[in-house]
């Protein structure tokens, strides 16, 4: 059965979706017309998402054998500094991000959660390897292991391997550059709020 | 100096406290009776002849589920289950503890191994920290994990573990910790993952379905 594309169909209703297309226009024009201030403070977030990606300093803070690779990515064959993110700190007081590399385990645990707090906002963690990520081969007998450092802190992004080669802790490190950078995403207008935008006398 | 002859010098000095030396091709050992194993070991340091001025290891054992031979089947011990809580279990381990010795000699160049074995709930054991002061850590550490108290030991306080943990771990019968002072330390189900693929679309909506 053919259906002529004009038409909707059967159980649609019509009358809701105009409804609510109009509700949505008629907030984004208010939206455009009146906090004409978004676009300015675009730019300033987009300045300071910059220069925190760019160099975000990690405490040193190695566990097991995970921190080995850490260190090697850290060395000069792969060189964690080309990412900005080669001043690892001596003090969590200075530190933007926590790579959690290796096996928490539960004296580990209050230590971590510490070192965590004493970190500045806004900060960031990585965790590192599988059993950072869910206690990896101690899940089943693993009586002193944390099993995932998500329940400790909240983690941005997630490296597995067991332990990640280097390029896979930079391919995590520029996750997560994608993932501060990309806090301007909400402020950055879509195409059909620009076109609104041009429609307005004072952008003119 | 050969094994046997280690063994038949102790045997000499301590006479029915040296039980028995068990001919093993990879590490033969004497078992010797708990009330003697400190007298034995100064022996064992002392005497010329053996000179063991080492104590490369001292280990915890538990024996519960293997026959007074070393021998049986492996009983099964307490984990986590796949939902990540404990495995609950109420089974009481009835068998032996034990701690093991291996002694070395800088000067001789040999190797002599002692184990004493008790019932599980008679686990004394004299210290031998007076013989090689390193025992103090060891015996700390088989205290610890294994729960087995060591008489006359200065200062026998947990060694790894935090003072308030409840339990031995390494026993057969233990039952894993869902927490520990705050901490947690059970998983999590894999369905609670939160990045579990996503449910498709419900038909329908948006898209209405060809017809």
């Amino acid at each position: 059965m053919s259906r002529d594309s004009t038409t909707p169909p059967e159980g649609y209703d019509v009358s809701r979706e105009t409804m609510l297309d109009f509700k949505v226009d008629q907030q984004l024009l208010e939206v455009v017309e009146t906090d004409a201030r978004n676009f300015i403070l675009t730019t300033v977030d987009e300045v300071f998402n910059w220069a925190r990606l760019s160099s975000i300093w990690p405490v040193t803070f190695g566990l097991a054998c995970c921190a080995i690779e850490m260190m090697a990515t850290s060395a000069t064959r792969y060189d964690i500094d080309r990412f900005g993110a080669g001043a690892f700190r001596a003090t969590p007081r200075q530190a933007d991000l926590m790579i959690v590399s290796g096996t928490v385990t539960a004296k580990m645990a209050k230590r971590l959660k510490l070192i965590y707090d004493q970190m500045p906002e806004p900060k960031w963690v990585i965790a590192m390897g599988s059993c950072a990520i869910g206690g990896g081969p101690y899940f089943k007998y693993g009586y002193h292991v944390v099993k995932g450092v998500d329940f400790m802190v909240p983690v941005d992004v997630y490296v597995p391997g067991c332990p990640p080669r280097p390029e896979v802790l930079l391919e995590g490190l520029m996750r997560l550059q994608d993932k501060i950078r990309g806090r301007k995403g909400r402020f950055v207008a879509p195409k059909w709020v620009q076109d609104y935008a041009k429609k307005i006398p004072y952008r003119k | 100096m050969d094994h046997k002859a280690i063994f038949d010098l102790l045997a000499e000095r301590i006479g029915a406290g040296a039980i028995a030396f068990h001919e093993d091709p990879i590490e033969p050992w004497a078992e010797i009776a708990v009330g003697r194993i400190a007298e034995a070991c100064l022996f064992l340091r002392d005497d010329p002849r053996l000179a063991f001025d080492q104590l490369m290891c001292l280990s915890g054992l538990d024996w519960d589920g293997y026959d007074e031979n070393g021998k049986g089947k492996s009983v099964a011990i307490l984990g986590y289950q796949d939902d990540g809580t404990p495995e609950p279990g109420d089974r009481t381990a009835t068998g032996d503890l034990g701690v093991a010795y291996h002694l070395y000699s800088h000067s001789l160049r040999h190797k002599f191994t002692l184990r004493v074995r008790m019932p599980r709930d008679r686990n004394v054991v004299p210290t031998v920290s007076g013989v090689w002061p390193t025992a103090s850590w060891h015996e700390r550490e088989a205290w610890d994990l294994v729960g087995i108290r060591f008489g006359g030991h200065p200062d026998l306080r947990r060694m790894l573990l935090e003072e308030d943990w409840v339990g031995h771990p390494l026993r057969k019968d233990y039952v894993m910790p869902g927490s520990w002072s705050g901490v947690p330390l059970q998983g999590q189900p894999f369905s609670e993952n939160p990045f579990a693929p996503a449910a498709p679309a419900p038909a329908g909506g948006d898209t209405p379905a060809e017809g």
